[in-house]
This record gives structure tokens, C-alpha cells and sequence, in this order.
């Protein structure tokens, strides 16, 4: 394979002496070559001292090309050996640094018969067999570099390959993100659709369903069982109401016992025909009610829920009303004008244009809370707060996720600490982080400590072991935020909502605006369930409203709360700048009106679920029914809704 | 029933529910049946086995959704099974060196909070009227 040089393969095999040595010997005798060229100082060696122009100028005249590699092959299979000078005198050849010295015994100047015993040395097959030292060692090297050299290129290609995938990678995580928000969007919209979509539904079932309740009601008159009473309310549901349990499910993350949809012995099923069988057909309660006849009592009754019980409990609650949370006014059990009525249809079709304008407070916070089922309260996000849940109990997780939904909330739910890490890194869009801390695979501690080498969202731990080197632990060690103490209510997770997400509240340059529009919404809703029970219960069913007046004495407790509350609130309005004014002009309104207007009815029908649960629990061994007061407040809920289903309609 | 169940917490969980059914409150309440049930058998085994700290996390498991649901006797149990299980006293504060001394509190505490399960499993199954099982 070393046979590569073109000339040598037609020099070699001619006459005695060879071709090339003769060339080469002739080559030699031309004096002009001297200063490229020439025989050693000794006569008995040559010397390249010009090894370039030797190569471009030489070469190709007397050996027909200009490979200089190809020459000293050449010269190595008539036995020349390069003289090495580096061994002796410092590596100093005599002629020059770049000079090349080849000898052979043989090859001397002036000694043209001894050309003739300068061989070529070994014939090609001996070479394979024999010389092993030599041509062998060239053979395995040529192989290694070929190897190398393609090894070379497939290193190339793996690294070309590398970064190809590096940009497809980093696009596909572009596009992934792009996707990401995409279903953020359509998901609201979808949202909003719905919401358009079941107002209309509402409003349609609401007329032809009205006299079907009545019916139930006939019968549901207040001793029926539940389930007995469930049968007749056998409302199969919409296509819109199958959609929204799906919005409902994805979003809490929630998987529903389908048992429980069979309907039977369902109190809540039940406890709705009662009240829609009053003639008060809540569900089309501002438009946007789902379930078409009656409305959940449960869920009227969340409205009041949470921090109520200092409204509830009249007697003995010092703390009252607390201005800072709209839950507490909206809660305010006296009447409004009824322009204010007006006022929330035209902000509930303000919600379907998705109008947002911050100067607008008090119309953007009521936007979501038209828009929502009444169990949802609005702290009046500037957008929904995106929050990730980490639990790895089931029953903890689809209660948080719930009420978190309930607070308009967008929820992503991770398993354990590992999870959550995954899901922090690939997105970083969380706004809070709530955090269980014992969890199998990785604890809330360490997963926190992980999160908060890349990401500062608030983290809040979730614990029932608050002590307080745990919490020393928790907050200088790893980084989180706050605590919240499990179990954890409604309110408390609500508070701690507000506290670390200020920042997404509406005008939150100035909280005391947003606050301070609340009492306004609130008190929208008190009004209207004033007015429509003055003007369209009678109206709507006479028959009914004498009997099922849900607000009997219930309303006892309540009555009493006006008084008690009013200083509370002017003291409060006062207080708070600018959008305040607004406050001022309702409540001036509403404590002009009577509640007086509210006592007036007979007890006849309380919703069943309270009631049996009330009954079965505290009711029968505390008569004193410390719970019950916070029930009268819901019959004010369904008067609202078909006060407003009567406008819209 | 109101020692055993905590009402305010109860009843916030229900009024998470739609409009016209209680399924997410159903759903939650009957998931926790499985939930209790499988732990407990859990516990019995690990009892058999001796596996103090399995028992100390089952205990907590438990607790967690028990307290969610305001279910206090079951929580209170499972906060005991969690303290003794973890080599302490029911209460958490002091060590309890002897481990057959907390494997007796366990096996005592696990069945009484199985009859407290039974009584409260009964009662929110005819709430949501269900036969009891």
C-alpha cells in the first residue's frame, strides 16, 4: 500500500541498477541545484537543504512529480535512511535546520559503478510476510488514521447533530409556552362562554320550568325524606350543565363519585325543589345559574359563608364586620334600593364583553361574582392568580383545589415535592405555591429548598405540625413564605390568598378602592333580594310566597344585625378614600330602608340539607341551634335571583 | 353527632357544591371511606408487623383528610396513632421507650377509632342517603 508514489512503480522494476538511483545520481551532478540540493560534505550522503523548492522545481523534472513524501518513500525502499542529527550537537544539522540528509552505504559521490548494489530492498510479497518491523507498523498506523479520521467525522456529525436538536429543543419549549397560554386563553373564554350560555339557558328553563316546581313544592311541604323528595326534582342535566361539571373537573382536578349521580336520596336535589317550589326559581339568580329549577341551598348558603359568623351570631360576636373583607359586607342583611338591581344586569352584561377597566372597580369586581355559581367569591383578581397545589392527600387536595377554584383561582395540582419541583421548573408562571410538607418521594421542605434555587414564587407550607422550630425551619432555612395551619377553612386560605397575591388585585395601587367597592356589591345583592320581595314574589307566585316564605323567623336574627352593624359600617366608610363615596350613597339608601320588610314570613320551609343536618347533629342535642341563624340569611338569595330573572326575562 | 363532626368544616365543604347536587361533597366524602378504610387495614398490618414509624405515617395520612372534613374523633385518633407510633405519649410530648407499650396504644386507639369511623361513616352515609353499608 506504500506503494503510492506514480513514478516509482515504472522506475523500480528497470535494469540492474535502478532507475531512481540513477535519476537521483544524476540529479546530483547539475551544479545549479547546489543550494537545493546537493551531496553531502562527506561525498558519501546527500542533503535536501531547500526542501519546498526541491519539491516544486526538482522533483517534477527528474521524477516526473512533486510529492516530496513520495521521494522519501521511495528512498527508504532503496535503503536510504535520513541521518539524524538531533541526537548529537544539539540537534544541529550542518546544513541548516530544515535540511533533510539521506545515506546510503552505496551512494557516493564520484562512485557511479556502486550504484549497482543499491536495491530496491524488498520485493512486495517478502514485504507482507517478512518485514514486519518495517512496512507493517505503516500499514497498521495508515488503518489507525483512517479510523481516526472517521471517527473524526462521526464526531462532527454527532456534535452538528447536538446542535440542531439544542435549536429544535429550545423551539419546541417556545412553542410549548406559546401552546401553554393559548389553553390559558381558551379556557377563559370558554369560561365567559359558558357563562353567557347558561344565563340564556337559565333564563329559558326558568320559564318552563316554573310550574314543574310548583308541583314539588306541593309535596315537599317539609316532611318528605330527601330522597323522596329528590325523585320529583329529577332534573336530568343540560348538555351546558354536563360541559360545566367537565370546565369543573378539569379544573379542580376533581374526581367525582359517580355514584352519587343517581340522584336518588340526594338532599341537596331536594332541598332545591323546596325552594323552588316557593316560587323564588333562583336559578336564573343574575343569569348565570346552572341548575334550572331551584337553587342549591348549599350553595345560597356559601355565599354567607366562611367569615359570616360574626354576623351570624349576633350575641356575643364582638368583632362584627370586618371592613377589609368584602365577604363580611356582602354578607350585610339589610336591604338596597332596587336600582341597584339595574345596576347588576348591566354588569353582568358588561362580564359577557369581558370589560376590565381598572378605573371601574366596583363593575370589574363584580364581573367574576355574576359570572360565578354563588359559592364564589371574587377577591377581585386583576386576572385569576395561578397557583400550584401540592398534596399528596386526595381528600386535602380536592377540597383546596375547590376552594381555590371558588376564589377564581387557575390550579395546577402536584403529587408530592417531586412534582412540584418538575412543575415549577417547566413553568414558571405560578403565582403561589402551597406546599404540604410531610409527602412520600421528596417532603415540602426539601422541595421548596430545590424550587428556590430557580424560582421565587411565594411558597406557603401547609401543616398541622406547627411548632416552632418547624417554622424557624421553614422560613430561614428553605425559603418559604408563610404558614398556613391545617386544617385549613375557607377563610384562612383566602386570607393567605390575599396577603402574598396583593399585587393581582384590582387597583392594587390603591387596596382601599378595591376594598371599599366591595360593600357596594354586597350590598347590590341585599337590595334586590329586598325589592323582589316586595315586588315580584307576590306577583310571581302568590300561592307560594304565603306558605314557603323561607325568610320566617329566620330572619330574627337578623333583624337585630342591622342595628347592630350600622355603626360599624359608617365608621368604616368614612375611613376609606375616594371610591368610598359610593358605599356611602347605598348604605345612606339601605339604612333608610326598614329590615322590617324581611321578618314578616312564616317558617315554613328551611332547606333540607341544613335542616337535616342541623337536626341529626347539633339541633337535637343543642336546641339552641347556635348554626341556624346562618341559614337565614340564604331565602335572600333566591329572591335575588328571580328578582333578576324576572328583569331579564 | 357534633363532637364528632366539626360542623363549620363540614359545612364549608358543602357548600362547595353545585347548584341542584352535592356530588363534589359525595364524591369527597365517599373517597374518604375508601381512604379511612384502606388505611386502617394498612394499620393492621403494620401492626402485626411492628412497623412503629408506618403506623406514625398512617396516622398523619389519616389525620390530614379526617381534619379536612372536620372529622375530629377519627383525627384525634390518628394523632394519637401518629404520636405513639413516633415512640411518644398520645399527646406528642413525652418519649414512650417501650415499643410494645405503643404498639398496646395503637391497637387500642385503632379499635376505637374504627367504631368512631363506623359511627360517623353511618351517619354521612344516611345524610347522603345512602344505605349504610
Amino acid at each position: 500500500m506504500m506503494d503510492g508514489g506514480q513514478t516509482s512503480t515504472s522506475a523500480a522494476p528497470a535494469g540492474n541498477s535502478s532507475d531512481f538511483v540513477r535519476k537521483l545520481y544524476k540529479m546530483l551532478e547539475d551544479p545549479s541545484y547546489a543550494e537545493i540540493v546537493r551531496w553531502g560534505d562527506e561525498g558519501d550522503s546527500f542533503v535536501v537543504l531547500e526542501c519546498e523548492k526541491f519539491t516544486k522545481t526538482i522533483l517534477p523534472k527528474h521524477f516526473k512529480h512533486s510529492n516530496f513524501a513520495s521521494f522519501v518513500r521511495q528512498l527508504n525502499k532503496y535503503d536510504f535512511h535520513k541521518v539524524r542529527q538531533n541526537n548529537e550537537e544539539n540537534g544541529q544539522s550542518p546544513y541548516g535546520q530544515n535540511a533533510w540528509e539521506f545515506k546510503h552505504p552505496e551512494f557516493r559521490a564520484n562512485s557511479k559503478e556502486s550504484l549497482d548494489n543499491i536495491r530496491r530492498k524488498a520485493p512486495a510479497p517478502r514485504k507482507q510476510t517478512q518485514n514486519t518491523e518495517d512496512s507493517v507498523p505503516t500499514q497498521q498506523i495508515d488503518l489507525l488514521n483512517q479510523q481516526i479520521v472517521a471517527q473524526q467525522q462521526q464526531i462532527q456529525h454527532l456534535s452538528d447533530r447536538y446542535a440542531q436538536l439544542t435549536v429544535d429543543h429550545q423551539l419546541m419549549l417556545q412553542e410549548v409556552m406559546r401552546v401553554q397560554k393559548t389553553v390559558l386563553n381558551h379556557e377563559s373564554v370558554i369560561h365567559q362562554v359558558m357563562a353567557y350560555l347558561l344565563s340564556v339557558d337559565a333564563r329559558q328553563r326558568r320559564d318552563s320550568k316554573a310550574a314543574a316546581a310548583f308541583q314539588a313544592q306541593g309535596q315537599a311541604g317539609s316532611t318528605l325524606s330527601p330522597s323522596q323528595v329528590a325523585t320529583m326534582d329529577d332534573e336530568p342535566s343540560s348538555p351546558l350543565q354536563q360541559a360545566t361539571k367537565l370546565l369543573n373537573d378539569m379544573n379542580a382536578e376533581i374526581q367525582f363519585n359517580l355514584v352519587g349521580l343517581d340522584g336518588v336520596g340526594d338532599p341537596s336535589k331536594a332541598a332545591g325543589a323546596v325552594v323552588s317550589g316557593s316560587g323564588m326559581d333562583g336559578a336564573s339568580r343574575n343569569g348565570v345559574v346552572r341548575a334550572p329549577p331551584g337553587p342549591n341551598p348549599a350553595l345560597v348558603y356559601s355565599k354567607m359563608n366562611g367569615d359570616v359568623e360574626p354576623v351570624v351570631y349576633p350575641v356575643g360576636a364582638t368583632n362584627g364586620i370586618d371592613p377589609m373583607y368584602g365577604e363580611h359586607v356582602k354578607n350585610v342583611p339589610y336591604p338596597m334600593p332596587k336600582q341597584e338591581v339595574d345596576d347588576s344586569r348591566r354588569q353582568q352584561v358588561q362580564q359577557v364583553q369581558q370589560v376590565q377597566q381598572v378605573q371601574q372597580v366596583q363593575q370589574v369586581q363584580q364581573v367574576p361574582d355574576n359570572r360565578k355559581k354563588s359559592a364564589n367569591v371574587d377577591p377581585g383578581w386583576a386576572r385569576s392568580p395561578r397557583i400550584l397545589l401540592v398534596e399528596d392527600d386526595q381528600t386535602c387536595r380536592q377540597i383546596g383545589g375547590k376552594f381555590l377554584y371558588s376564589f377564581s383561582c387557575i390550579i395546577d395540582t402536584a403529587l408530592d415535592g417531586l412534582e412540584a419541583v418538575t412543575k415549577a421548573q417547566a413553568n414558571p408562571g405560578y403565582d403561589l405555591i402551597l406546599m404540604d410538607i410531610i409527602m412520600p418521594n421528596l417532603d415540602g421542605v426539601s422541595a421548596t429548598h430545590l424550587i428556590r434555587q430557580f424560582d421565587r414564587t411565594p411558597i406557603i407550607a401547609m401543616t398541622s405540625n406547627i411548632r416552632s422550630d418547624d417554622i424557624q425551619l421553614y422560613f430561614q432555612h428553605v425559603g418559604m413564605d408563610d404558614v398556613l395551619p391545617k386544617p385549613f377553612t375557607r377563610k384562612s386560605l383566602l386570607d393567605m390568598l390575599e396577603k402574598h397575591l396583593s399585587h393581582l388585585k384590582v387597583a392594587s395601587q390603591n387596596m382601599e378602592a378595591s376594598q371599599s367597592a366591595v360593600p357596594g356589591t354586597m350590598a347590590a345583592q341585599n337590595s334586590a333580594a329586598h325589592s323582589i320581595k316586595e315586588d315580584s314574589s307576590p306577583g310571581q307566585s302568590p300561592a307560594t310566597s304565603v306558605n314557603n316564605w323561607q325568610s320566617p323567623g329566620q330572619f330574627q336574627g337578623m333583624t337585630a344585625l342591622p342595628h347592630n352593624m350600622q355603626p360599624v359600617q359608617s365608621q368604616y366608610v368614612p375611613t376609606t378614600p375616594g371610591p368610598a363615596a359610593y358605599a356611602v350613597d347605598q348604605n345612606g339608601v339601605q339604612y333608610a330602608t326598614p329590615a322590617v320588610a324581611l321578618a314578616p314570613a312564616a317558617p315554613a320551609a328551611r332547606p333540607q340539607v341544613r335542616r337535616q343536618l342541623s337536626e341529626m347533629s347539633s339541633a337535637a342535642e343543642n336546641p339552641g341551634m347556635a348554626k341556624r341563624p346562618r341559614m337565614y340569611a340564604h331565602p335572600s338569595q333566591p329572591i335575588v335571583s328571580s328578582m333578576q330573572a324576572a328583569r331579564t326575562a | 353527632m357534633s363532637e364528632t363532626i366539626d360542623q363549620n368544616t363540614f359545612e364549608q365543604i358543602l357548600e362547595m357544591d353545585d347548584e341542584g347536587d352535592n356530588e363534589f361533597s359525595k364524591g369527597i366524602v365517599f373517597g374518604f371511606f375508601d381512604q379511612a378504610e384502606s388505611t386502617f387495614d394498612k394499620m393492621e398490618k403494620y401492626l402485626a408487623d411492628k412497623d412503629l414509624g408506618e403506623l406514625s405515617s398512617l396516622g398523619h395520612y389519616l389525620k390530614g383528610s379526617s381534619a379536612t372534613l372536620g372529622l375530629i374523633k377519627v383525627k384525634d385518633a390518628c394523632e394519637k396513632i401518629q404520636h405513639y407510633g413516633a415512640g411518644k405519649d398520645e399527646t406528642g410530648t413525652n418519649d414512650e421507650p417501650d415499643q410494645e407499650v405503643s404498639l398496646e396504644n395503637i391497637r387500642k386507639t385503632l379499635t376505637q377509632v374504627k367504631k368512631d369511623y363506623k359511627e360517623v361513616e353511618d351517619f354521612l352515609r344516611r345524610y347522603y342517603g345512602e344505605p349504610s353499608s
